[in-house]
């Protein structure tokens, strides 16, 4: 599967590589980056030989936020839903089976947090710098981060990075729990590499049943989580 | 409005409520209320400030405290505490209200009796920091200090001079839409309340009401001629 113009996709032994390749413009989101990104999750989704998938940003960021040139022909909101909801990316991106490894370097801004808090293990280099700029520009996140920062990280810091719109830098994202480990920028794949290696050694099955029950049980009653929990083993 | 233990100044879209006692007795929640009112139907006013005097805030008088509290959690603006001294039990319960809190290093923060179950201490202050630390805050009843509030994640910041930092940050946020603030605010809250698709229908929805503002326009347009952009809240 190739041929994308936005992003690069590698497949090896078990492992699904993403990149995000928009270097010139530190990798902004784009109505082409969406729709290529779309189809690469329909195929990380269906494919059982993937266990486990990285994504990563080519040249010097990981994704410094929207392409705001398209923001300007903004069409009317009736019409914006709809489009959103025909093709739900971040939807598809949140439902995907397998463990997911956002590689985070220099800019990861608005969309680009926003695709790391889709994905269930964050590792940053030293370089990466984080912030959710969009109240600066008349508008919120439309991703998920309203939603999943505060599920990721304490309510408190949440709402500071949200309406602050702050930028800050890797070692203040590992003090709040936004990342999870941070890394030299030349070892930032290697690292990535080596988990997703450690998460594919395990049984997939297992693996799989893990991340839906975390995702599933966070969303429901303790007690309606753990009957979940109890259910998947007896089927 | 001739407010007695509570004293208001507006200026450059920023609201900032001094409290003039540290005590949160039935005629300080009124007026709070009554400030809350007049916030909310205030055009001008984009962010709020609460500060406290050499305390925060160190107790209020049971269900009176109340509804002061509730008037500030309910604003839908953002709110910044700043907080010196001391900021226990209910005034503590106050500071839970706002949305971003920054201290002064000596600041101390805890229940130190047991209070009734009032101004939202076990709902607001678990969803904060945890259940573990809520629960050691609330039955053993040690007081923290700055530092260790700052881990736990119940404040943001310590600065040696948190009422100017406070209003820095206040300043900042006073730049930016004002609509996308508030409706920012109420996705993270009204959220929390939701299952996550839920919680992601109603982000979509606030931001495609956003398409309807001069603000979105503005700011899309400042940031590709790289000019700072003047918002208006339309």
């Amino acid at each position: 599967m190739n041929g994308f113009e936005t992003i690069i996709y590698q497949k090896k032994e078990g492992i699904a590589i993403v990149s995000l390749n928009r270097p010139h413009v530190l990798n902004a989101y784009n109505l082409k980056m969406r729709d290529e990104l779309y189809q690469v999750l329909e195929a990380i989704r269906d494919d059982p030989d993937i266990e486990v998938a990285i994504f990563k940003g080519e040249g010097k960021s990981f994704c410094a936020g929207a392409d705001l040139t398209e923001f300007l022909t903004a069409p009317s909101p009736i019409i914006a839903r709809e489009v959103r909801w025909e093709r739900d990316v971040w939807g598809l991106f949140l439902s995907l089976p397998q463990p997911l490894i956002a590689a985070l370097h220099g800019y990861v801004l608005g969309s680009g947090v926003e695709i790391a808090l889709c994905c269930d293990i964050r590792i940053a280099s030293e370089d990466a710098r984080f912030g959710l700029p969009e109240t600066g520009l008349g508008i919120i996140p439309a991703a998920g981060a309203t939603q999943n920062l505060p599920r990721t990280i304490k309510l408190g810091w949440a709402l500071q990075i949200l309406l602050s719109g702050d930028f800050f830098p890797a070692e203040e994202a590992y003090k709040i729990g936004l990342i999870n480990k941070i890394v030299p920028r030349e070892k930032l794949l290697q690292v990535s590499e080596e988990i997703a290696l450690k998460i594919k050694s395990r049984p997939s099955h297992l693996v799989r049943k893990i991340k839906e029950l975390i995702r599933r049980g966070l969303d429901v009653s303790l007690e309606q989580g753990l009957e979940l929990e109890w259910r998947s083993w007896s089927i | 409005m001739g407010y007695k233990s509570i004293y208001i100044r507006k200026e450059g879209g920023i609201a900032t409520i001094t409290l003039l006692q540290p005590f949160l007795n039935h005629q300080m929640a009124m007026e709070l209320k009554d400030a809350c009112q007049e916030i909310r139907w205030d055009k001008e006013v984009w962010v709020v400030v609460l500060a406290g005097g050499e305390d925060f805030c160190y107790g209020g008088e049971g269900i009176e405290s109340q509804q002061g509290i509730e008037a500030i959690a309910h604003l839908d603006l953002p709110v910044l505490a700043s907080i010196s001294g001391r900021a226990l039990g209910l005034g503590l319960a106050l500071c839970l209200g706002c949305d971003i809190r920054i201290a002064s290093p000596d600041a101390s923060f805890g229940f130190p009796d047991l209070l009734s179950p009032l101004g939202g201490i076990t709902q607001r202050l678990p969803r904060l920091i945890g259940r573990g630390k809520a629960f050691e805050m609330l039955l053993v009843g040690e007081i923290i200090n700055s530092q260790e509030a700052l881990q736990i994640g119940l404040i943001n910041k310590i600065a040696d001079n948190p009422l100017q930092i406070t209003l820095d940050l206040a300043r900042r946020l006073a730049q930016k839409a004002p609509i996308a603030l508030r409706l920012a605010k109420e996705a993270v809250y009204k959220g929390l309340d939701l299952t996550l698709e839920q919680g992601l229908r109603l982000e979509a929805d606030l931001y495609f009401l956003l398409h309807t503002t001069k603000d979105r326009i503005e700011g899309v347009r400042a940031f590709l001629e790289k000019r700072k952009a003047k918002f208006t809240g339309e």
